[in-house]
């Protein structure tokens, strides 16, 4: 996908494009996967990345290579978020399945060590109870994608969503017990 | 107080979590619980197990956040990931399920287009095109159905046909067209390494196909390769044109992209939209853009090549861009040809059947010309239909010599003194539409909360839109009709103009640009035939649609305007529009407009509230004469300033503007005759009648020359048709101040 493409979804996504958003979803995931492509030459596929990294250093890629004058950093971050969601998740079932054989296992986090769970299950539960908020309350649930998987401060989730600091404050607080919650029921039962 | 039965809102239960846990100290926090949920215990007890998870929810998603890093994603795993497309059309279901979706095929702003398998009456594949999920307002439902009504009413070999039209299950509605299996032109020509002569004959097919678009009131907005298909049938190369309609937004040329990209967002939600600002929409685009489209696929089909590349376009952004396209000249593509390279030049020369010499004379001279004027800047200049340029195509084919000329000198210059218009201009309507769509789209998204309720309501606006076919169906027609006015206007065949107009039943609610020279040719057609009223109805339509072109245009079709429905004695109506005006060009700075508005209001005396309205008016061309040196003032200026000074009662300032002017010679007759009528009337209230008598002599053989046998088009020195009929106003009015005749019957003849 080149660049000039992005960078005009970017624009309009800028200037209020209402559809630029979902398509300016496979665009970052493009440039996501590019990016892994590229280490995978340079012989580095073995080198963990941080998520929050890679958004990153695709941000800048593109802050390099595109028109400078679009700033908005805030809609590709949306975007990379819900990339990166995706691509955490499938990374985490692929492992949880190795380890385990199968299915999710259910686990019991009153009894459990919460230490004991594993870091895919975690993200796996943490995943499944953000597509229930999902149904329950989506704005929440953007929040959520933001803030865990996009790495975004409650400040720039904000700006993203075009909401105050304090609503954003409150989204997350409450979104994080309602989840914990939900994760807590599914488990004990 | 009663417990509420029922279980408490999320978001309620929320609220009062959030209040609570906001206030550390536990005494505070029972005594809020206690005030905010009252005696309903489940609520209490809901916010009470909200309030207990709260450490654990912090705790679990901060590890959380350290099991995301402890993931170990590498590069391969990204790599590994296939994405999902979002799940956009999930809920997609047409009724009866009569068609399969097998993919998508394409996508624009609005619409969302399908390969789908039809299976009756027929089985065959078609495109299906459908609106997209959360564009689905009242006003882009109706946009999509007038598109597809359109499309119905078009039936031509070139053009991809609509089978059938209806909604899906969630209403959002749709239609399904002739799937065009083909190549792009530009790739069928080179692959066939088809001759200049051949691409020519395709290319006529394309006009064809576009001018019976235009002729059933059409604009397709998107002429490009990708756009045109060539299908074999029966071993003949058929060019299809495909994907007409405004929702082609998103996948638009990128050149074209932020202005329709504003564009979109424009006619996205008209709902929203002051009238004035839907015009802007009417006013960017209409058949002379297509042509333009038509003559840069020509250029490409030529040359290998368009007329700006779209790198060089962008290298500095978005204002460079608007400024290459609205002040430089295209190469010639037999130029363009020359300035290739070795290697490229004989690619594109071979693919061509020649070699690069005989390519360059082929393309010197007629074909270089047809591709300019298909080019030109100013639309006007362009050719005024496809079937034009396809005729001048074909004159080229049998060796007949084409319309299309080099440009001449006092043309280019006039070009350039009119460009910063419309730099101007188009700067303007970036910056409203670019506002506009931000303010649109948060709208959008604010909407786009109440999900559920959008359903309901979008299942009624399909049933309105489809109650409302019939009109639509109508508008359509009537959008036809004008095109085809407009066709017969240009042609200097005014008298068919009018009878097609005559049908029309109601003027569409948005026509295209194309009824701007209808209505303005059939307006004065009517007005010169002395049918005032059916002239005046032409020209407040005019005036609507118009309002963004330029200044110039814009005060020129007030002032006829003005004097029409002056003339048809509908006084209501005219005082109307006096508001109107006055109204709409109260801020103007630019004195010449203001002139003319000013002096379009004054047919007839006013009262104090008219004054009121029109004082910025007449205080603005007051100050502005006032500034100048008086050699330097436009003689049009006068008569609106004195009749002006003469309507508020001043008499003495009135007289003052025109005195000086009677004796000059070189005054043009129709700016000299009004200002004699003024000074005749101010001179029959001094009591001096035998000078009121004599000036207004004067003026009134001058008027009454011009009407006979027959009021004429005119011209902007001697003076315009509407200039005449104003003075003859003016006349009528003095004849009666002085107990006159305003007519005398001819003598000696």
């Amino acid at each position: 996908m080149p660049f000039d493409d992005l960078t005009r979804v970017l624009n309009a996504a800028a200037h209020g494009e209402p559809s630029a958003s979902s398509e300016l979803f496979p665009l970052v995931y493009d440039e996501l996967r590019k990016l892994a492509a590229l280490r995978l030459q340079r012989g580095l596929q073995n080198q963990t990345l941080q998520p929050t990294a890679l958004v990153h250093e695709a941000w800048l890629q593109l802050t390099r290579a595109g028109d400078r004058k679009w700033q908005n950093r805030a809609h590709f971050f949306g975007a990379a978020a819900a990339a990166m969601r995706q691509i955490m998740i499938e990374v985490a079932r692929k492992k949880s399945r190795l380890k385990r054989g199968g299915s999710l296992i259910r686990l019991n986090i009153e009894d459990m060590e919460i230490a004991a769970v594993t870091p895919e299950d975690h993200v796996l539960l943490i995943d499944e109870a953000l597509t229930k908020l999902e149904a329950e309350s989506p704005e929440e649930a953007r929040v959520v994608v933001l803030k865990f998987f996009g790495g975004l401060t409650n400040g720039e989730v904000a700006e993203f969503l075009g909401t105050s600091r304090r609503t954003v404050d409150r989204q997350w607080a409450a979104a994080k017990v309602w989840m914990f919650q939900q994760i807590r029921r599914e488990t004990s039962n | 107080m009663q417990p509420p039965s029922s279980e408490p809102s999320r978001e309620l239960v929320q609220a009062i979590f959030l209040g609570a846990s906001s206030l550390p100290d536990p005494a505070t926090r029972r005594a809020y619980l206690q005030s905010a949920c009252g005696n309903n215990l489940q609520l209490r007890a809901r916010v009470e197990d909200a309030l207990a998870a709260q450490a654990g929810a912090e705790d679990f998603f901060a590890r959380g956040a350290q099991a995301l890093g402890r993931l170990e994603i590498t590069g391969a795993d990204v790599k590994a990931v296939e994405p999902k497309a979002p799940a956009l059309d999930e809920d997609l279901k047409i009724e009866d399920g009569r068609f399969k979706l097998l993919q998508k095929i394409g996508e624009g702003g609005c619409g969302v287009v399908y390969m789908a398998e039809q299976e009756k009456p027929i089985r065959r594949r078609v495109a299906l095109k459908v609106i997209k999920l959360g564009m689905d307002t009242k006003s882009v439902i109706a946009r999509f159905e007038a598109e597809r009504q359109a499309l119905a009413l078009m039936d031509h070999p070139n053009i991809a046909h609509v089978f059938e039209a209806g909604t899906t299950s969630t209403g959002r509605p749709y239609f399904a067209m002739e799937l065009v299996k083909g190549i792009r032109i530009t790739d069928y020509c080179d692959q066939n390494q088809l001759d200049t002569r051949e691409r020519l004959e395709l290319f006529i097919q394309v006009c064809h196909a576009i001018q019976h678009a235009h002729q059933k009131g059409v604009i397709h907005r998107d002429i490009k390769p990708s756009n045109i298909l060539v299908t074999l049938r029966d071993g003949v190369a058929v060019p299809k044109v495909i994907d007409f309609g405004i929702a082609k937004a998103i996948q638009g040329k990128l050149t074209d992209q932020t202005f329709f990209t504003a564009y979109e967002n424009f006619i996205g939600t008209p709902a929203y939209m002051s009238p004035e600002q839907a015009v802007i929409s009417a006013v960017d685009v209409d058949t002379r853009s297509d042509i333009y489209s038509l003559g840069v696929l020509l250029y490409e089909l030529l040359t290998g090549r368009t007329p700006f590349e779209t790198n060089e376009l962008f290298k500095g952004g978005f204002d460079e861009w608007r400024r290459t396209l609205l002040d430089q000249e295209p190469q010639r593509p037999s130029a363009v040809v020359t300035a290739l390279q070795g290697n490229e030049r004989q690619m594109i020369a071979g693919q061509r059947q020649a070699d690069a010499p005989q390519l360059i004379s082929i393309l010197k001279g007629d074909l270089d010309w047809i591709v300019m004027k298909a080019l030109e800047k100013d639309r006007q200049r362009r050719y005024e239909t496809a079937n034009g340029l396809a005729m001048d195509v074909g004159r080229y084919l049998h060796c007949e010599p084409v319309v299309a000329r080099p440009p001449s000198r006092v043309y280019r210059f006039q070009k350039l003194a009119r460009r910063n218009w419309g730099v101007f201009a188009a700067t303007g309507a970036v910056a409203a539409a670019l506002i506009i769509g931000l303010s649109i789209s948060t709208v959008m998204f604010f909407k786009a909360r109440e999900s559920e309720r959008r359903q309901t309501e979008l299942r009624k606006l399909a049933e309105q839109a489809q109650a409302s076919e019939s009109v639509l169906r109508r508008e359509a027609e009537a959008r036809a009709k004008i095109t085809e006015a407009a066709l017969s206007a240009s042609q200097g065949n005014l008298n068919q103009a009018a009878n097609l107009l005559v049908d029309v039943a109601a003027f569409p609610s948005n026509p295209s640009l194309d009824a701007v020279s209808a209505f303005r040719s059939v307006g004065e057609f009517s007005a010169r035939q002395g049918q005032w009223r059916t002239a005046g109805q032409y020209f407040l339509a005019l005036i609507d649609i118009d309002k963004f072109d330029d200044w110039d245009v814009v005060t020129l079709d007030y002032q006829s305007c003005g004097v029409v429905l002056a003339e048809s004695k509908d006084i209501a109506a005219y005082e109307k529009f006096r508001k109107m005006a006055a109204a709409g060009f109260s801020n103007t700075t630019n004195v010449d407009a203001a002139s003319r508005i000013l002096k379009t209001c004054l047919f007839q005396p006013i009262n104090d509230d008219t004054v009121k309205e029109l004082k910025p008016l007449g205080d603005e061309v007051e100050q502005w004469i006032a500034a100048q040196d008086t050699q330097t003032i436009n003689d049009w200026l006068i008569i609106p300033i004195s009749l002006w000074k003469f309507r508020c009662g001043d008499n003495d300032t009135a007289f003052d503007y025109c005195r000086e002017k009677l004796y000059d010679k070189t005054m043009p007759p129709s700016c000299l005759a009004p200002m004699r009528l003024i000074v005749a009337m101010v001179c029959q209230q001094r009591g001096n009648t035998s000078a009121a008598q004599a000036q207004f002599v004067l003026a009134r053989d001058v008027i009454n020359a011009q009407f006979r046998p027959q009021l004429q088009h005119g011209n902007r020195s001697g003076g315009m048709w509407y200039d005449w009929v104003a003075d003859r106003i003016l006349l009528r009015e003095a004849a009666d101040k002085l107990g006159m005749p305003a007519e005398i019957p001819e003598s000696g003849k």
